[in-house]
Formats: C-alpha cells, structure tokens, sequence
C-alpha cells in the first residue's frame, strides 16, 4: 500500500532524495575507512598478545582475554592500575568541568541578556575562545615553565615570601592536578559560553518576557524557563566534555613528561594507553581502548538518560504552563 | 525509526570519539645489503638524529657533493621518542622509495647494540671503509654485533671527568690545582667528606640528584638483564642509589634537578653555588653554555680530574643503513670525521670535541702551547682526557639500557623530592617496565 504510493509519487514529481545520499556518502566513507575499521581492528587485537621487543616483532599470538585480565590484575602493592588512572582522570575532568560548566553558563547569561546588553560582546567572545585556539600541548608547556622551579611563578612567591625555596609544585598531587584542571578549564569554558549563548538566543524571547511579567525572578527564569528549554544544548555540551574529559592525554602528558607525577596521580587511561603504544603493544593499548569505549558509552547513557528524561518531564510541565497562560 | 536513528548516530559518534586510530603492525625483516659496488648512487641522503649537535659539525666540515640534498629527520630522544620514529622509519625500509630510504642514522651508547645487533644496519667494510688504527678500540666494538662486524663509527670518544669551579675548590679545599684537588676527591669516600665541608660553607657538591649517576652505572659489573631475562640491580646501581639518599638528606645536591634540567645548568653562573661537574668533552658545548656566557658565566674558572671512578659517558655512533643508495657519501662521511686529520683537528679547536683520533689527541696531548681556554683556565684537557680514555671498557651493555637508566632516575626522584616511599617508587620502575618490555622478568 505504502509502496504503490511513494511509487506513484515518483513518478509525479522528482526526487530530490538520492542527492541527500549522495552528498552525506563522502562522510560515510571516510568515517568507515578512518574509524569505523580501525575501531574493530583495536577491538580484534586486543585479544593478541602482539608488542615489539627491540626491533623484533613478537606475536600476534590470540590469547582470549589475558590482555583483559592484566589489566584488571592488583599489582605487588593491591592497586589495579586502570581503577587509579580511571579515577585520576574523572576527578581531573570534573575540577576542570565544574567550574567551566558554572562560568559559561553565567557568561552566556551575561551575554544574552536583553536587560543587561553588553557592549563590545564579539571582544569578549574572542578573547575567552583565545585560549582554546592554542594547542593543548603549547598551553601545558608554557603551564610547565611558568611552575617550574626555575620559573617565574615560583621566584614571585619566593619573592614575597609566600613560599620558600624548597617547595615545588611537582610534588604533590593537588598542585599538579589543579593545574591540568585549571588548564583544561581555561581552554574550554569560552567554547562551552559560546554554544551556550547560542542555545539561549534560540530561545523564543516572548517567553522571558512573559516570564517577568508574571512576577518572575531572575533565578526563577533561570532555572523555569531557561534551563528546561536550553537542556538539550546543555546535556550535548556535558557529553561531549565528558567523552574530551575521559580521553584527556596531551595537557598531563607534556606537564608531567609522560610520568604522571607524582606516584601515577595525573596520569591518565590515555596516557597509560599511551605508555604500552611504546613498544607497539598493540594486545595492551587495545585493551585499554575497549575499556575506555565501554566507559564512555556507560557514561554518556547515563546523562543523556538523567537529563533527557528531566527535560522532557519540565518541557511538559511548561508547556501546561504555557497553555494555561495563554 | 527517528529514534532508531539518532541512537545509531549517538553510537557512532562516541564510536569514532572513543576510537583510537591503531594500525597493525608492520612486521618484516629487509633483505640482506645488496652487492653495491656498481649502484649508482642516490640523490637524496636522508639522516636520522635526536638534535642538532652532529648537524651541526656536519654543515661546516662535510662538503656535500653536488647535486645531493641532504635531510635531517631529528625527533628527540626524551621517553624514546627517537627511537620509536627510528625504528617505525627502519621496519618500514625495505618498501620506501630510493630517496625515501634512511641512508644513515645516529646512535647512543644506551641503545646502540640494538640496531648493530639488527639486519637493519649494514656492514660498513662492505662500503669500502676500513676501521683506522687511530679510533679507539671501544668504539668499533660497541659498533660491532656479536660476530664482531663492524656497522658505524663514532666521531668522539667519551672518557669523562669530574670538571670543578676552580674559585669554589679553593674556599673549600684551600686549593684549585687539579692534581691537589684529584688527590682529595679519588675515592667516593673522600668525595663524600669534601661534600660535607663544602656543605659547611654553603655550597652544593653536586647541582643534580643523578650527576652521579653515570660515573656508577658505566662501571657495572654485570648488565641490567641476566641471560634469562631477570632484572638485576648491579651493586654500583645501588650504591648510587644510597650516595644520593644520603646527598639529598644532607642538602649536598639539589634533588628537584634532573641531569638536564635549567635549574642544574643555572648552577653553571658565576652566581653559582656548585662544586663539581661530571661530564665528558661534549658535555662543555651540550650542559655547560651557561659557564659560557659572556655576560654572566665563568669563563676560566673550570678544570678536569679524573675524580673519584673513570668512566665514560655517552657517545654518539654514525651507523650505516641497510638499503642506503648513498654508499660513497656514506664512507666519505665516515672518513672525514674519523681519519680526517684536519676536521678532527678543528673538532677539538674550535667545537671543544675530543676525537675519535688517537693521532690527532697526541697531537694536541704532547703542545706545550695548546689549553683549553673556551670554557677551561688553559688547561689541556686532551691529555687529561686521553689519560682516561684508555681505560674504556665497552661491556654489560643490554638494548634495555636508555629506557632502565632514565626510568630509574625519573622514578627515583620521586622518592628524593619526598613525594613517595622508595618502595613505591621502586613499583613504579617496575611498572615501568611492565608495560615497555613485557620480556624481563622482574624480582
């Protein structure tokens, strides 16, 4: 029945739908090339013993899942290593999230305001999206030498008497991970404004209006009308920070020269990914990637599911509202 | 359906995110090196390094021969970086086009044995070069496999010394001149009590918690794996270990300095509170630019002993490639900075280099007339060099070497800072080691 219709339809008029494919094909196809196969080979060889000794290759030899069971084996001292660079990681992403999350969101209130209205705003906007124009590995670099022992960060406490000679910022693990976080804050909080303020100016302006015409409060337009409208842009901006946050590699990797210092508490699953990628031990690293696939996948469900599930329930709520209103 | 879809994208979003491009592994060996007398010869040379040091000597002593271009590919050697490019670029040898090739590669003493162990590299007699009686015999024998052919050569020979500041010997010692100073730092014992005193007086024995490091490591007795792969710890290892816990406790070194780090080389300033240096020759030109400086460093104020244990340190290889269409320019370049009286002379004139010339160091050895004034007070430090020179031994090596020594010290100075217990910096080595050589056995 469908099919006789959409047949006599063609037949009446041209499609235009084939275009669409075939426009959309280049991105398939490079997708399935770069990532797709590449995906399942990391996935097959995780279940091969296949590394490089010197220049000598050994392996691949299967051995189901030993590579899995390595991974999750307590070492002499009882820690398993993947649980402690797994939380290493979220603990560095959520110190950095935080406040980029709570800063933007503000900003982009800031921005958007009709009552406020800004001046110079495209300044603004340039300079808090500057640091992310920097590369990762750059901005540790510069974070590097400015804490360095030597660096001027450390003669200008010393200077004033804040600190004394001895102390170093690389040696205790709050310093170290308040700097990636610190750092991955300021890369990303002007990204994260800017697809904020984008959501909030999609949102019809009668609404806010109508709002504080009603008596509404600042804080009430916020969290009623705002932040249920917006939640869509807000729960993407959230995954994707925590799908970067869970790959963090380049920012801790340059500050800490690859070790994590100090005694493993910056490094993370990417780095230590990265530590078997050494000797090509590919049986290891993807291990260490399907663990990291899986992570992120359970995550990003659980978000989508919290948040979208709220939405959805307070876009109902306001609609009503809306209803009864008009 | 519309669901269907966003999940499917969902998916494949996070899919390409979470991926992590991985190509498999590119195994093969080469072919053996070809007959090549009648080759003719490439036009591009393409050299493989880890920073510019030879570049440099390269550009103003080797006339390249016309129509040749040479390339630098230069990635640096910290976390073996070098050598993973390295090998990536050797494995990949056999099927990279004629101008493509590596035509000729630099190598340290840590990780040499590695690639002339390897099909990788090719025997140089078979370019028509002879080793010279001149080279000193522990550099053909660390560029030599196991059946003792020979695959590169080094332009430098690398006994190194302990080099004090000379103002700093003479508050603490009473004394700057080398021989009275040797006599009261050669033994560790006597190094150890000069330590105290001049602790005493407000400065720094050493500026870096592995200053020492190789003057114990480059005397093991036995290599750091065994012949069934378990690592071992050698007593000069562990006895390094405890001269810097015991440094560190009693502030005779700077423990939050690694061996290259500015905050050591800053000690090298006039304003500079340090005693002792360790170093070879090459060591003046790659640590020591700060003493150097016009402005602010101490020019003059520097001599050499031999200090408390000979040992050598370091070295740079030029190794032949297998595959290289260059093989002329191969042995040219091999000549000029072996058996090229004139360059090796310039070597030690105007680069601070001591070469790997036993002619040309009994040149400089035996003038009356010739000091070293660059960095020294005048003092000849060829002939001090050529006195330690000899006692070079080329032993216990394993392919292991960079990536256990370097661990070590980084995983060390974790323990020296403070930061961690020794037996959790000692896990942390052996982790270390875990993931970078599955094959060693550990304690």
């Amino acid at each position: 029945m469908k099919k006789t219709e959409t047949g006599t339809r063609k037949i009446k008029s041209v499609s235009y739908a084939k275009w669409g494919y075939i426009f959309i094909t280049p991105f398939f196809l490079t997708y399935f090339v770069f990532t797709l196969i590449p995906q399942f080979l990391t996935i097959y060889n995780s279940f091969f013993e296949t590394y490089r000794d010197g220049l000598t290759q050994i392996g691949p030899n299967f051995v189901g899942l030993e590579n899995y069971a390595t991974l999750f084996a307590p070492d002499p001292s009882g820690t398993v290593l993947i649980f402690k660079y797994a939380l290493n990681t979220l603990v560095m992403w959520f110190a950095g999230a935080l406040p980029q999350f709570v800063i933007a969101m503000l900003l982009a209130l800031f921005f958007t305001s009709y009552r406020l209205n800004i001046k110079g705003q495209s300044f603004f906007k340039t300079v808090i999206y500057m640091p992310n124009l920097i590369m990762a590995a750059a901005f540790s670099m510069l974070f590097f030498t400015l804490f360095s022992r030597v660096g001027p960060i450390q003669g200008l406490l010393e200077s004033w008497g804040v600190l004394d000679h001895s102390f170093d910022f690389f040696a205790f693990r709050i310093t170290v991970r308040g700097m990636v976080a610190l750092m991955n804050f300021l890369m990303w909080f002007g990204n994260t404004t800017i697809v904020l303020m984008a959501g909030i100016m999609g949102i019809d302006q009668a609404l806010f209006e109508s709002a504080t015409i009603d008596g509404a409060n600042s804080v009430q337009v916020f969290f009623q009308v705002t932040m249920p409208l917006l939640m869509p842009i807000f729960v993407y901006c959230l995954i994707t920070a925590m799908i970067g946050g869970i790959q963090m590699f380049d920012v801790p990797q340059v500050l800490t020269k690859g070790d994590g210092i100090p005694n493993g508490t910056t490094r993370t699953l990417v780095m230590y990914l990265n530590g078997y990628l050494r000797t090509k031990n590919y049986g290891m690293a993807g291990a260490i990637s399907v663990i990291i696939f899986i992570i992120t996948g359970v995550l990003g469900a659980i978000v989508y599911r919290m948040l979208s599930a709220q939405y959805k329930d307070s876009g109902r709520k306001h609609r009503e509202r809306r209803g009864n209103v008009l | 359906m519309k669901k269907a879809i966003a999940i499917l994208l969902a998916m494949l979003m996070i899919f390409s995110m979470a991926a992590c491009t991985s190509k498999p592994a590119d195994s093969g060996t080469p072919e053996p090196a070809e007959e090549n007398q009648e080759q003719e010869q490439g036009k591009v040379f393409n050299i493989y390094a880890w920073n510019e040091e030879f570049k440099g000597f390269f550009e103003k002593y080797y006339n390249v021969p016309d129509g040749v271009t040479v390339n630098w590919i230069i990635n640096p050697s910290d976390n073996g970086v070098y050598q993973q490019k390295l090998d990536e670029a050797l494995l990949n040898q056999e099927n990279a086009a004629a101008d493509e090739k590596i035509d000729m590669f630099l190598a340290e003493a840590d990780y040499i044995g590695k690639y002339v162990d390897s099909d990788y590299t090719m025997d140089i007699s078979q370019i028509g070069f002879q080793n010279a009686p001149t080279m000193y015999d522990y550099t053909i024998k660390a560029a030599s496999d196991q059946n003792g052919v020979c695959k590169g050569v080094s332009f430098q020979c690398c006994p190194a010394a302990v080099i004090y500041r000379k103002s700093i010997a003479k508050d603490v010692l009473g004394t700057d001149v080398p021989d009275e100073v040797q006599a009261a730092l050669d033994s560790w014992e006597k190094f150890d009590a000069v330590a105290a005193e001049a602790k005493a007086k407000g400065y720094y024995m050493t500026a870096s918690f592995a200053e020492t490091f190789r003057a114990f490591s480059n005397n093991c007795t036995s290599p750091w794996v065994d012949a069934n792969n378990n690592l071992q710890f050698d007593d000069q290892i562990n006895a390094w270990i405890e001269q810097t816990e015991k440094y560190v406790e009693n502030g005779y070194t700077l423990a939050t300095a690694g061996v290259w780090d500015q905050e050591k080389t800053d000690q090298m300033f006039k304003t500079g509170k340090t005693m002792c240096f360790f170093g070879p020759a090459w060591y003046y030109n790659f640590c020591m630019t700060n003493a150097m400086d016009p402005e602010n460093g101490c020019v003059g104020d520097w001599c050499i002993i031999q200090g408390p244990q000979a040992y050598f340190w370091g070295g740079t290889w030029l190794l032949a490639a297998t595959g290289s269409d260059n093989t002329e320019m191969l042995k040219d370049i091999f000549e000029t900075f072996t058996v090229n009286e004139d360059v090796c002379t310039k070597l030690v004139e105007n680069e601070n280099q001591y070469p790997n010339n036993t002619a040309v160091v009994e040149k400089f050895a035996n003038d009356p007339n010739y000091g070293n004034t660059a960095i020294l007070d005048g003092q000849n430090d060829i002939a001090a060099f050529s006195k330690l020179a000899g006692n070079i031994k080329w032993e216990n090596h394993t392919n292991y070497d960079q990536i256990l020594n370097e661990g070590l010290q980084n995983k060390l100075q974790e323990y020296f800072k403070g930061s961690v217990t020794k037996e959790e910096a000692m896990q942390n080595f052996y982790q270390l080691i875990r993931e970078t050589y599955p094959a060693i056995k550990l304690p």
